[in-house]
């Protein structure tokens, strides 16, 4: 109690003392400020969490240095953030860079921590993503050259993973070659020295091309692993090569319409540290990232170790703001002899009835229309099967936007979701509603309600209501504030196949995001 | 715990009060600069654009919902104020997983400003783009200007009274 009303106070007087004459200041050219804070206490298990980034900048010249100060209280011990302690408050990320040259002939050294990607993610890729609680920085050095149409990246750093520590040493390189003006190839390769080991190394290797043709544009990339541990022990010393990857994705558009096919292959091709609590590639998902409530409800986190499917998405904008959305996706394990079956059970003959099954069918279909300059009505039918939690759900919405005038939006987004347990045959269904009301250019609020239904037993109807109510406002330019409070249903944020649960929550949040 | 919220949350309520004053009080930051790839593969630089006009930078992803509703408001922009000198560059974030739809869906909507891919979010990060979408203007100094987070309805009304102050 004391704490909701600590926020009360707090906002209050942010937002009434914003309002007053105050003296001006000024940043120091080159420097620069963000910070973004997150609190919440939720009242039914009695838990505080506070987490916190400050980053400061500052550019002079070719140079640029950095630092990102990070509190967390506690950790989040599902994620490899802040190492294994319970609370936690270090400068997290710090780097000094160098840029020489133009855009077409130039060089940036980076000596520190770094973020590096090479190609889409299937040998390398080191990135922050904060909704996700994911950072997997390198400690080290990254030097990026590029003369006109060649450009090399090659880099050498220490990950950090749960227990806190930077013990494996990642070596990686990536060649891109522009051939003429509609080809492109590109060969990464990047090896992992693990702690401890000094012949094992876990060696990644891809070869990719990127055609532009008349109609669209294609991207294909192969790679292979080579572990010598893995060759030992789950290939008897058989195969040299212990993991391969292949991801083609085919784009085409005409006036209005546009196709997207994507297809991946992905046997035995994770590539973490040592102890496997880093990963250090995230090949393309093939999945469609959804940004409607109870259409990430259920749903299967990328694994780059064991995935075969495709997804494929056509548009088509038949007037202005109005358009068509029509998209599949299939995404199954492995067959039987796949290097990842076999390496699971050590190369021993294959067990009758081990068959390959569907992680993840997903389907989405979604019509936008554009009724006149204030109204725009979108529908959406969304089908999956997943194998997480061995649902199918049938999800149908419906979201009206309608502008008052020029600065007052009306938003009404109701969503109901079908739910089918497979494996008990349970069904339940799921509603939830989400009315807004934005006013430009700082001030917004909105109510979200879910409403779940299950009959547990014939006859034994359970409801269950969450309410959160939410406010957004924006302090000057550089300070934007949500404050929510109530309940809300456990759910998954998920991002190109990287998901994060969150657990059901009931209390006061507060963010705060500043950038100077 | 408790006295380390109190202190964090009073020494920014204490700078966002101060600084939340006058928009002008703090624009000294220069535009950091980037390298993207355009969607047809060219390498494009911040720095080359600087100096004739403002820039207008404008963090996006095809996933984003309120992104897809301030586009259509940045091509009315760009179509009323490139031919007086505004640069425009459209950055998408979309990350490894989502970029296969950037160029089907610039083409599909027929774009005509320029549009960079951002996929590791090197230049979000460099210009503190906390959330998408996110607009940065620039003077033909090189100084960032104006940033906004979000957008509503009503969001462009703001930015063209400050392009209007940036151009003749």
């Amino acid at each position: 109690m004391k704490n909701i009303f600590f926020f009360l106070l707090f906002l209050s007087t942010t937002l009434i003392l914003a309002q007053d004459e105050m003296p001006k200041a000024n940043l120091p050219e080159g420097l620069g400020i963000s910070n973004q804070l997150k609190y919440s206490n939720d009242i039914n298990t009695d838990r505080e969490i506070f987490e916190n980034w400050l980053n400061l900048d500052y550019t002079y010249g070719i140079f640029t240095t950095g630092i990102r100060f990070d509190i967390f209280q506690p950790v989040n011990f599902s994620t490899n953030w802040s190492g294994a302690k319970e609370r936690y408050s270090d400068i997290g990320f710090k780097y000094i860079k160098a840029e020489l040259g133009e855009a077409d002939a130039g060089m940036e050294l980076t000596v520190g921590n770094y973020y590096a990607l090479f190609g889409r993610g299937m040998v390398l890729k080191s990135y922050e993503d904060r909704n996700l609680r994911e950072d997997n920085n390198l400690q080290g050095v990254k030097i990026k050259a590029r003369y006109h149409n060649l450009t090399v990246t090659a880099l050498s750093g220490m990950p950090e993973n749960k227990s806190g520590d930077r013990t494996d040493i990642l070596h990686a390189a990536d060649f891109e070659y522009r051939i003429m003006k509609d080809l492109k190839t590109g060969f990464s390769l990047a090896s992992n020295q693990k702690q401890g080991q000094i012949k094992s190394t876990t060696t990644l290797y891809a070869f990719r091309v990127q055609p532009s043709l008349p109609f669209g544009d294609v991207y294909v990339e192969y790679g292979i692993k080579k572990d010598e541990d893995e060759k030992q022990e789950n290939f008897a010393g058989k195969e040299s090569i212990t993991g391969k990857a292949f991801y083609g994705n085919l784009n085409m558009y005409e006036e209005g319409f546009s196709l997207s096919s994507e297809y991946k292959y992905y046997d035995n091709f994770s590539f973490t540290t040592g102890n496997g609590s880093v990963s250090y590639n995230t090949p393309p998902a093939t999945r469609k990232d959804y940004t409607y409530l109870l259409l990430n409800r259920h749903t299967v986190s990328l694994d780059a170790a064991n995935e075969n499917g495709y997804l494929i998405e056509g548009s088509y904008q038949y007037a202005e703001g109005s358009s068509l959305l029509i998209s599949y996706g299939l995404t199954n394990t492995l067959p039987a002899w796949s290097l990842y079956q076999r390496s699971v059970r050590k190369d021993a003959p294959a067990p009758a009835g081990l068959k390959t099954f569907t992680q993840m069918r997903e389907v989405y279909s979604q019509i936008a229309h554009h009724f006149n300059d204030n109204l725009t009505i979108t529908g959406i039918f969304g089908y999956n099967e997943e194998s997480k939690d061995s649902t199918k759900n049938i999800t149908p919405i419906i979201d009206c936007k309608y502008y008052l005038d020029e600065i007052n939006t009306f938003r009404l987004i109701i969503e109901h979701q079908y739910t089918t347990e497979r494996k008990t045959g349970e069904t339940f269904y799921t509603d939830a509603v989400l009315i807004e009301y934005l006013r430009s250019p700082s001030f917004s609020v909105s109510l979200l309600s879910e409403l779940e239904t299950k009959e547990p037993t014939k006859g034994n109807m359970v409801r269950k209501m969450w309410n959160m109510v939410q406010f957004g406002y924006q302090i000057g330019e550089h300070t934007d504030l949500n404050l929510l409070f109530g309940s809300r249903q456990a759910g998954t944020i998920c991002i190109g196949g990287v998901c994060r649960y969150e657990p059901e929550f009931s209390g006061v949040e507060l963010k705060m995001m500043t950038r100077f | 715990m408790k006295h380390l919220v109190i202190a964090c949350m009073v020494l920014f309520a204490t700078a966002t009060i101060i600084f939340a004053q006058d928009p002008a009080a703090l624009t000294g930051r220069k535009a950091p600069d980037f390298k993207l790839e355009d969607i047809d593969g060219n390498i494009v630089g911040l720095k080359s654009s600087l100096g004739k006009g403002p820039v207008l930078i404008s963090f996006w992803a095809t996933w984003c919902k309120p992104c897809m509703e301030e586009m259509v408001e940045i091509q009315k922009i760009y179509d009323e104020f490139n031919p007086k000198g505004l640069t425009l560059f459209a950055v998408s974030t979309d990350n490894e997983k989502s970029a296969a739809k950037v160029k089907p869906l610039v083409k599909s909507k027929k774009y005509t400003f320029t549009v960079l891919l951002d996929p590791n979010s090197d230049a979000a990060r460099k210009y503190y783009a906390q959330a998408i979408p996110f607009t940065a203007l620039i003077d033909k100094n090189g100084t960032i200007v104006y940033t906004h987070m979000g957008y509503k309805k009503g969001d462009e009304i703001t930015l063209r009274k400050k392009l209007n102050a940036l151009l003749p």
